[in-house]
């Protein structure tokens, strides 16, 4: 399998504080990554990194082999990487279709001929309502088209997040997150639609997540990052049999 | 395989993705049909027995500020950055004009292209410059832009200054006009500017600016470019204030450093900007006509009309945050509710996405 996204000795420097000390990771095309870690353990920050809201001051990051160090966040969409927020970052009081169809923003062609709504956009706009509209149906917000989506359920919002990545037809989704704050009926909900997402449709997934049912249950493979540096890695029965990890999340074992 | 996908339900559950689409065109619809409406009045107006010349000269002042509201609306509603210097571009609007009307005699609608273009484009650097700048700074920034542009009209010989720049009578397409021409002239631009503004709302762009208003780090995330749609947004909005200070200059037929150095026109302008609101098309032409208009009123009581304008601006943001023109959408929009909620009775449509969706992920895979 070819892989998708690669950052090789990334490290990041606040100051005194080394953030990320020489990650790397690779995400394979159509798996679902993990990443885990201790909090403080440089997982949002590589995150960043990532999705190129903060620089990084060595290493490097690839994209199909195609090194995007210098990329601003708003163009690595363009390659079809899409993202959730942790906090849930939509646009409050706009509705979910609206949501939905900013996710398709890389989609909408030349500005100016949206501008002034030339035939060729209007047909494109069509067509990208239309898209947003089955995606929301197939994560069940039909219902909730038309609401301003500060008013919707956590668990709805939650999946206007995804929906809005999907509508930028992606080939990964990094999800910061996707359980935080939910609870286990929106836990399992939105572990089956990550699930659908990447088997029916083939789009990889990278995941920060502190929820371990989830992550071990869905992920095929596991990264594992403490004190900003690289611990572990492998498939999720072997992270949870590695004797490091277990000590970095529970500590050591003190002899008696 | 994961199985199908549970799903809550909302309390006024609406299933009919179809209804949807249908409520959201209808309310463009009403939206648009109002302002229809209201032109097919406008251009009635001159036709009655009692219209003199003078009331045309005077009604395209108050198209002037509903053009200038529509352009300062642009950057308050839908990038929610405050202008107190909208008056600098209505000033580059009028002067512009006035210039090529007197020493090159160009036709009125030559004139007013020039302004808005020129105003644009100055828009375009002046947006560049303002990129890094939110809130109150935005504010005393743009406040700084038209205390510099009336420092240049008043000193700057090709200006004229306080003696001011007497323009020769208006034409167009060489044949002379009068008021009431000019004032069919101003409809026209009045007309055209509101369809430019109806096209953008509904468009890409729009959405663009709003999800960049709402939240920079997610609009960005999905491929909107900051400094490209902020300047887009600030071009087009100087622009239109532009066209409104050509009409503003070539309807009196005079532009003097005296008028546009004064900063009550940008406060002026905000104003009929936050009065009137994004909500809908009209929002401008209400907050146009009443700064526009409170003057006429209060003839006896000049002084009075601003205290008069403080207060309504200020019962406006506690009361009404959306404008006059969010009042008039509520009914609209409770009947959408309504009209979806009936629909909803109805089966959710959602047959046929798993597929298409597919397709997608294949040709991305």
């Amino acid at each position: 399998m070819a892989s998708l996204l690669r950052c090789e000795g990334v490290t990041v420097r606040f100051g005194g504080v080394l953030a990320c000390d020489a990650i790397s990771l690779e995400v394979e095309q159509g798996k679902i990554v993990g990443l885990i870690g201790p909090n403080g353990a440089g997982k949002t920050t590589l995150f960043n990194v990532l999705t190129r809201f903060e620089q990084h001051d060595a290493g490097h990051i690839y994209y199909r082999d195609r090194l995007i160090d210098h990329c601003h966040p708003h163009q690595i969409i363009s390659f079809g990487v899409a993202r959730t927020f942790q906090n849930i970052n939509l646009f409050a009081n706009q509705s979910t279709l609206d949501n939905i169809l900013v996710g398709a923003h890389r989609l909408i062609g030349n500005p100016f001929s949206n501008l002034y709504s030339l035939p060729s956009a209007r047909r494109n706009e069509a067509a990208l309502v239309r898209h947003a509209m089955e995606i929301a149906a197939m994560l069940h917000l039909s219902d909730a088209l038309d609401t301003p989506v500060r008013n919707l359920p956590y668990g709805y919002q939650k999946r206007v997040e995804l929906a809005r990545a999907l509508a930028s037809r992606p080939e990964i989704i990094l999800l910061d997150e996707p359980v935080a704050g939910c609870n286990d009926e929106e836990t399992a909900e939105l572990r089956g639609i990550v699930q659908r997402i990447n088997r029916e449709f083939g789009i990889t997934m990278l995941m920060v997540e502190h929820d371990m049912s989830m992550v071990m249950n869905v992920c095929d493979h596991i990264y594992v990052i403490t004190f900003g540096a690289n611990l572990a890695n492998g498939t999720p029965a072997e992270i949870r049999a590695n004797a490091q990890v277990i000590s970095a999340y529970l500590g050591e074992q003190v002899e008696e | 395989m994961a199985g199908k996908i549970p799903g809550g339900a909302l309390p006024a559950a609406v299933g009919n993705r179809e209804a949807v689409a249908e409520q959201r065109r209808r309310f463009i619809r009403q939206d648009f049909m109002l302002v229809c409406l209201l032109f097919a009045v406008l251009l009635l107006i001159p036709a009655l027995p009692f219209v003199k010349g003078w009331m045309a000269a005077q009604a395209v002042l108050v198209i002037v500020y509903i053009i200038a509201a529509q352009g300062v609306s642009i950057l308050t509603g839908y990038t929610g950055l405050v202008t107190v210097g909208h008056g600098g571009f209505l000033a580059i609007g009028a002067y512009t004009a006035a210039l090529l009307s007197k020493h090159f005699g160009a036709d009125v609608l030559i004139c007013v292209v020039a302004g808005g273009a020129m105003s644009a484009l100055i828009g375009v650097a002046l947006g560049l410059i303002f990129l890094r700048l939110s809130g109150a700074f935005m504010a005393i920034g743009t406040l700084g832009f038209a205390f510099f542009v009336g420092t240049i009209v008043n000193n700057v010989k090709v200006f004229e200054g306080r003696e001011g720049i007497s323009l020769p009578p208006n034409h167009v397409f060489g044949l002379p006009i009068g008021d009431i021409g000019f004032y069919y002239v101003a409809v026209l631009l009045l007309g055209l500017m509101t369809l430019f503004i109806h096209s953008l709302v509904r468009s890409g762009v729009g959405r663009a600016l709003k999800a960049l208003r709402d939240s920079e780090k997610a609009a960005q995330s999905y491929g909107v470019n900051r400094w490209f749609y902020r300047t887009l947004a600030f071009s087009i909005s100087a622009g239109i204030t532009g066209v409104a200070g050509a009409l503003n200059g070539l309807v009196t037929r005079f532009v003097s450093a005296e008028v546009y150095s004064d900063i009550w026109y940008s406060v002026d302008m905000l104003v009929a900007a936050i009065v009137g609101g994004t909500s809908m098309l009209m929002g401008p032409f209400i907050g146009g006509v009443f700064v526009a208009m409170l003057p006429f009123f209060l003839e006896k009581l000049a002084d009075f009309s601003f205290i008069l304008k403080g207060a309504v601006l200020i019962a406006i943001l506690m009361f009404a945050p959306a404008g006059v023109g969010g009042l008039i959408a509520k009914p609209f929009q409770a009947m959408r509710r309504r009209r979806l909620a009936e629909a909803g009775a109805r089966a959710v449509a959602g047959a046929g996405v798993a597929e298409s969706v597919a397709q997608e992920g294949a040709r991305n895979g």
